[in-house]
């Protein structure tokens, strides 16, 4: 049976540029809450995120009912980033002094930037504006430390096991690596483990 | 030096373009099929564009660049400066040659006297299509003997000169053409190496658009004509099936937009120029600009290779009254032009011989 | 493998996607027979339904297109058979024509319509409410407000087909096909239903003379949706306010009124079965309240069925606010609880104060590029629109270019260097292109060309081809052959030989179909840019009908099988902002996996993101890019 949560709905919000991972993160998450017995729905806006576009999934748990897919302005708890703007973004609407958030630095940069009309802008100043933003903002290597790990594309794992790690969230370790191991088999899953447990000991919380 | 958008609005947007080819190959930017010549993507770079440094029509300052190359050579308002005119006549025959011969002789004489590598010269692919050849062997001359009058933008093959180690180039030319391999070596920065280039420039009057391709298809449909000729009056096609004359006027209206604004009938820059020879079928006139062009034209009268003789005065005339003429219809397209804002004038209006040229045209048609 | 969806757990609570709760509802109701044409948000139905076939022993086809997908549901229910047909918005209205002639002839074994509708247009070129259809074609419908309805609405509206002998529309939205949450499965059908043997007299015709019919089974829909367990009320017993609602609008209002703590004042009245509506139901409700505020997506579909109810019942007192003018909801995008919040707060006349974002000082306010979309790395459309582009500049005669549906829609924004001209509907290039190319007999001298994806091409450019061939159009039409339907999730078309379950199909030579219509093909490869250009540029200037196929396969399909490349860049010999360059890679060519150093201002690979196809090596100018054992 689920235990009561500190803050009910608890919010989540996973966010990124397509092709990193957001979706599977996120769902490999929220089926670890069902399975301890949590309401969890996963709000996925992707569109034609396949292409470069932005992906934000909005991850609401719960200990009493189901709540729909988009979080209100300002109440993210959470914010989980895989690219910098992209958090940036997501804060600026869904952050507020009740929100955590942690990021990876790598830039995916956008073809604007690509091609030269725009800037892409200082990880610092980025971090900035977020402390401005939210309640407190940390900073997680995820792709560097995956790509040491041995796969750059596992960097979305390591992001889940720093947020798995964060006390809001009701879930052990044990818990999240229970879906991995049924969702991945042999090589893969011992990559992931490992990584999983790289960013479950990363953060200071 | 401004860049390939400035090239673009300035002369490949306004039809001012003379289809040298000096622009292309150097970048991914300038992109030419058949006689259209664009720049296909937006070009971002501002300053040292060589596409802009090289094209004859960007503001140049002509006098200060005959001053660089043929400096000491009496200067002639209407012809360029030149040292000697003569009519001069191939006294081998070099395949299918036009008039005297003497272009293809002339070429044959620097590749035998090794005065260059290697010769740069617009070929054909079916007697009429434009093809620029470069060529080390002497016996290909053949294959390019001939005039083309429909434009090819030849100068592209320069790059690939470079890149293939040529150091000494002969290039047969178009007087545009020959300004811009003048502009190429008076502009380039200091640490690119000179290319030795000897300059054969070609008299011309216009050169036409390859639509003229689809006028003849249309207009005599299943004939392949081998090659054009330009008599004394009219333009000629010939064919295996006999020769079609197309009038003047029928030949006006394919003449390349850009060859408007040309002030320059006769190579006036080139080493040595040679044209047609209006009086006698099978002669060249010759004019003698630079040293260079006088020791090449020595060394084929001395193989015996050409004929070589006076240049009938009152004919000196009437050449250069027909490249003054032409200088003032291309002033007043270029007036035209900038009282049009289409494009601001690429040569000094003020400047000698212009200046005298408007003066005189003041009042006719077009000023 | 396995499969939620399969799994024989019932009362055990899985996390499932809608899609994938529908899919298990499918299952649970024991269809037979199911088909549908990929579109964005209902594409995952199929895709798994095709994983499962073996399993279930069901058939489930990736139809050449909606209408073949709807009209094969109709021929499966023929033989009593359940079947499903699963479209987005758009392909509804391709299958409109079948839709209302299946409205007028009914049908036998259950067929149920799974549309699933894209307020906001996020994968999608508009946004539009499908529910009007169910009124149009005369059919019930019903909308699941959470994943779990999305399961059992599946099972429900099987039973209510077979029980009115009428096909039965569920509309779902993209919050709920692509959103996940708690479902709890049911039991799977100990075996699927059987086709039974169609007597003579057995049979499926439309013909006005039933339009009666019709009526009486709307009737007899109403009668079981009176009483219905998708239908309840929560609140007061005499609300000041009566939310009316259904689809997502449910939750969004509940959130709504927790959030501004009305529970005791606001009454929610959530409606699962919404065409035809329960009058008398609703009209219990109506008689409590003086205001209504009917919360639903995309258009005021249900507020004005309610609307009418209120007019034909003058005893009732009742202000009625929702979408309609915008009078209390925006009359366009999407809901979510800010906006419901808000309305629900102004009608009330409350102000709510939403936790405050920090305050950030002008100075600390960060410039975010925009991140448009673009072609993936390696994508031969990127090649494809760059030649294309390149050749109608050098043509200098203003070449027209018709676009249509899938990955290269995005031509006709900056990764295609603004291409495209026109954009409407699948099919649209083609005939659009025909018609424009015509006018050429008026002295009309542009060449016109349209494009159309492989899988676009069988789903509605065949009449198009055989109309532009059968009238000798003047245009050059071009099949972007990607062998996949990309744009969806790379799900299988005639063209490519294996089906929706996995197995072999015979796939159709796009050439020969082409030949067949007697049209003169060359087939050349995008990738190989320079030739292609010459190519196409010959092309133009022929007049008459030209059709050219450019093939290179989808480059996110292609890694998987064919795996990276390794690709560099030569830092000594790339020009970079010199004249010759100008960082033609990433400022023209464009690929995501071109970058720049800014640390040595050189242009440089992103390794994550290249797929190693080479072209950019072989466009730059100072042949500075390397490829991993040359080029191919």
């Amino acid at each position: 049976m689920s235990v009561q949560l500190g803050k009910d709905p608890l919010n989540v919000v996973i966010c990124g540029v397509g092709g990193q991972g957001n979706i599977l993160a996120s769902e490999l998450l929220a089926s670890a809450l069902v399975e301890k017995g949590y309401y969890t729905t996963v709000g996925e806006t992707y569109g034609a995120s396949q292409r470069g576009g932005s992906v934000m999934s909005h991850v609401r748990i719960s200990a009493q009912k189901q709540y729909s897919a988009l979080i209100p302005r300002g109440e993210a708890h959470i914010i989980i980033g895989f690219e910098p703007i992209e958090t940036l973004r997501v804060a600026r609407e869904y952050a507020s002094k009740i929100t955590k958030v942690v990021f990876d630095p790598r830039p995916n940069y956008p073809l604007g930037v690509l091609i030269g009309e725009a800037v892409y802008p200082e990880i610092d100043a980025i971090a900035a504006e977020l402390k401005y933003l939210c309640g407190s903002v940390q900073i997680l290597e995820a792709t560097r430390l995956a790509q040491e790990a041995g796969n750059a594309q596992a960097a979305n794992i390591l992001l889940m096991g720093a947020l798995t790690a964060m006390p809001e969230i009701p879930l052990q370790a044990e818990d999240y690596v229970q879906v991995l191991n049924q969702r991945f088999k042999g090589e893969v899953y011992e990559l992931n483990q490992t990584v999983f447990d790289l960013g479950f000991n990363s953060l200071a919380v | 030096m401004p860049g390939g958008m400035q090239l673009k609005t300035e002369v490949l947007a306004t039809s001012a373009c003379a289809l040298c080819g000096a622009c292309l190959d150097w970048c991914p930017y300038l992109k030419n099929m058949e006689d259209h010549l664009v720049l296909s993507f937006d070009c971002p770079v501002q300053e040292h564009g060589r596409c802009y440094s090289v094209c004859p029509r960007t503001f140049t300052d002509w006098q200060a660049v005959n001053e660089h190359f043929l400096a000491g050579i009496p200067y002639d308002a209407d012809i360029g400066a030149f040292q000697t005119v003569y009519r001069v006549k191939g006294r081998q025959p070099l395949g299918e040659q036009q008039d005297g011969g003497t272009v293809s002789t002339l070429l044959q004489t620097a590749l035998l006297e090794k005065m260059v590598d290697a010769m740069l010269v617009t070929g054909h692919e079916d007697g009429l299509t434009p093809l620029p050849f470069l060529m080390e062997d002497a016996g290909d001359i053949q294959k390019v003997a001939g005039s083309r009058f429909l434009a090819s933008p030849g100068l592209r093959k320069i790059i690939e000169a470079r890149e293939k180690g040529i150091e000494k180039l002969a290039v047969v030319g178009r007087p545009c053409q020959v300004q811009a391999l003048r502009k190429m070596e008076y502009n380039k920065p200091p640490e690119v190496p000179a290319l030795d280039v000897l300059s054969i420039g070609l008299f011309c009057m216009w050169s036409l658009a390859w639509s003229f391709k689809d006028y003849l298809a249309r207009t005599y449909p299943g004939i392949t004509f081998s090659r054009m000729a330009i008599p004394q009056h009219g333009v000629e096609l010939i064919s295996n099936e006999g020769t079609k004359q197309v009038s003047l006027e029928a030949i006006k209206e394919y003449i390349r937009p850009g060859c408007a604004y040309c002030l320059d009938m006769t190579a006036e820059l080139a080493d040595i120029s040679v044209g047609a020879f209006e009086p006698a079928l099978g002669w060249n006139t010759v004019l003698v600009r630079s040293e260079r062009g006088k020791d090449l034209l020595e060394r084929a009268r001395s193989r015996d290779l050409l004929q070589v003789e006076e240049y009938p005065p009152e004919e000196l005339n009437r050449l250069r009254q027909a490249s003054r003429n032409k200088k003032a219809r291309g002033l007043s397209m270029i007036k035209q032009a900038a009282d049009q804002q289409r494009f601001a004038p690429f040569i000094d209006m003020s400047q000698s011989p212009y200046q005298e040229i408007i003066a005189e045209s003041s009042g006719k048609e077009g000023f | 493998m396995e499969w939620m969806v399969t799994a024989n757990e019932p009362g055990k609570t899985y996390l499932m996607q809608g899609n994938e709760a529908i899919v298990r509802g499918a299952l649970e109701a024991g269809i037979r027979f199911a088909a549908a044409y990929p579109g964005s948000p209902s594409s995952e139905i199929m895709t798994m339904l095709g994983h499962v076939a073996d399993d279930m022993d069901i058939y489930a086809e990736w139809s050449t297109n909606e209408n073949c997908a709807f009209q094969a549901c109709m021929g499966a229910s023929m033989g009593r058979v359940r079947s499903l047909c699963v479209v987005k918005q758009n392909g509804l209205l391709t299958l409109g024509d079948s839709l209302h002639t299946a409205g007028l002839s009914g049908c036998k074994g259950g067929v149920v319509l799974l549309v699933a509708d894209d307020p906001n247009a996020h994968s999608s070129t508009n946004e539009f409410d499908s529910r009007h259809q169910a009124r149009a074609a005369g059919i019930p419908m019903l909308e699941p407000a959470t994943f779990q309805e999305a399961k059992d609405m599946m099972i429900y509206a099987f039973e209510l087909s077979e029980q009115l002998q009428q096909v039965v529309m569920v509309r779902s939205v993209t919050r709920i096909c692509h959103g996940r949450g708690n479902v709890t499965l049911g039991e799977l059908p100990a075996s699927p239903s059987q086709p039974l043997p169609i007597g003579e007299w057995d049979k499926l015709i439309s013909i006005n003379w039933f339009h009666d019919l019709q009526f009486t089974k709307l009737d007899q829909a109403q009668a079981a949706f009176e009483e219905n367990p998708f239908n309840w009320y929560t609140g007061p017993e005499e609300p000041e306010l009566l939310v009316v609602t259904s689809g997502t609008g449910w939750l969004y209002s509940v959130e709504a009124v927790d959030a501004l703590k009305l529970g005791d004042r606001v009454g929610i009245l959530k409606l699962g079965t919404t065409y035809p509506l329960p009058e008398k139901f609703v009209l219990r409700y109506l008689e409590k309240t003086s205001r209504v505020l009917v919360v639903e997506e995309v258009d005021p579909v249900l507020e004005l069925n309610v609307a009418n109810v209120i007019a034909h019942n003058p005893g009732l007192n009742v202000s009625l606010y929702g979408r309609y003018q915008k009078s209390a909801l925006p009359q366009s995008f999407e809901l979510n609880p800010d906006v419901v919040i808000a309305a629900l707060a102004s009608l009330m006349g409350i102000e709510y104060q939403a936790p405050q974002t920090g305050e950030v000082p002008a100075d600390a306010v960060v410039n975010i590029p925009a991140r448009d979309l673009t072609f993936c790395a390696g994508c031969p459309h990127r090649a494809s629109f760059f030649l294309l582009k390149q050749t109608l500049r050098i043509h200098e005669s203003n070449g027209v270019v018709m676009g249509d549906i899938g990955c290269y829609t995005m031509g006709g924004n900056r990764a295609g260097h603004f291409l495209l001209q026109s954009i409407a509907c699948m099919g649209a290039g083609i005939n659009m292109g025909e018609g424009l190319g015509h006018l050429s007999r008026f002295g009309f001298e542009q060449p016109v060309v349209a494009l159309a994806g492989d899988s676009t091409f069988f789903h509605s450019c065949l009449p198009g081809l055989v109309n532009a061939r059968y009238h000798d159009a003047n245009m050059l039409f071009v099949i972007l052959d990607n062998s996949a339907t990309a744009m969806t999730g790379f799900q299988p078309h005639p063209g490519i030989p294996l089906n929706c379950m996995g197995k072999p199909a015979n796939a159709i030579s796009i050439e020969k179909v082409v030949e067949g219509i007697g049209c003169s093909v060359t087939v050349a490869d995008p990738y190989e840019i320079e030739a292609t250009t010459q190519l196409v540029y010959d092309l133009i200037k022929q007049p008459g009908l030209k059709v050219l196929i450019l093939r290179q396969p989808c480059a996110t399909l292609a890694v998987r099988t064919k795996g990276r490349r390794k690709v560099w860049v030569d830092p000594d010999l790339c020009r970079g902002d010199e004249c010759g360059c100008g960082r033609f890679c990433s400022k023209t060519w464009g690929c995501p996996g071109n970058i720049w150093d800014y640390e040595i201002g050189k242009a440089k690979i992103d390794e994550v993101v290249c797929i190693g196809c080479g072209v950019c090596a072989s466009l730059c100018p100072a042949g500075a890019i390397k490829v991993e054992g040359g080029q191919a």
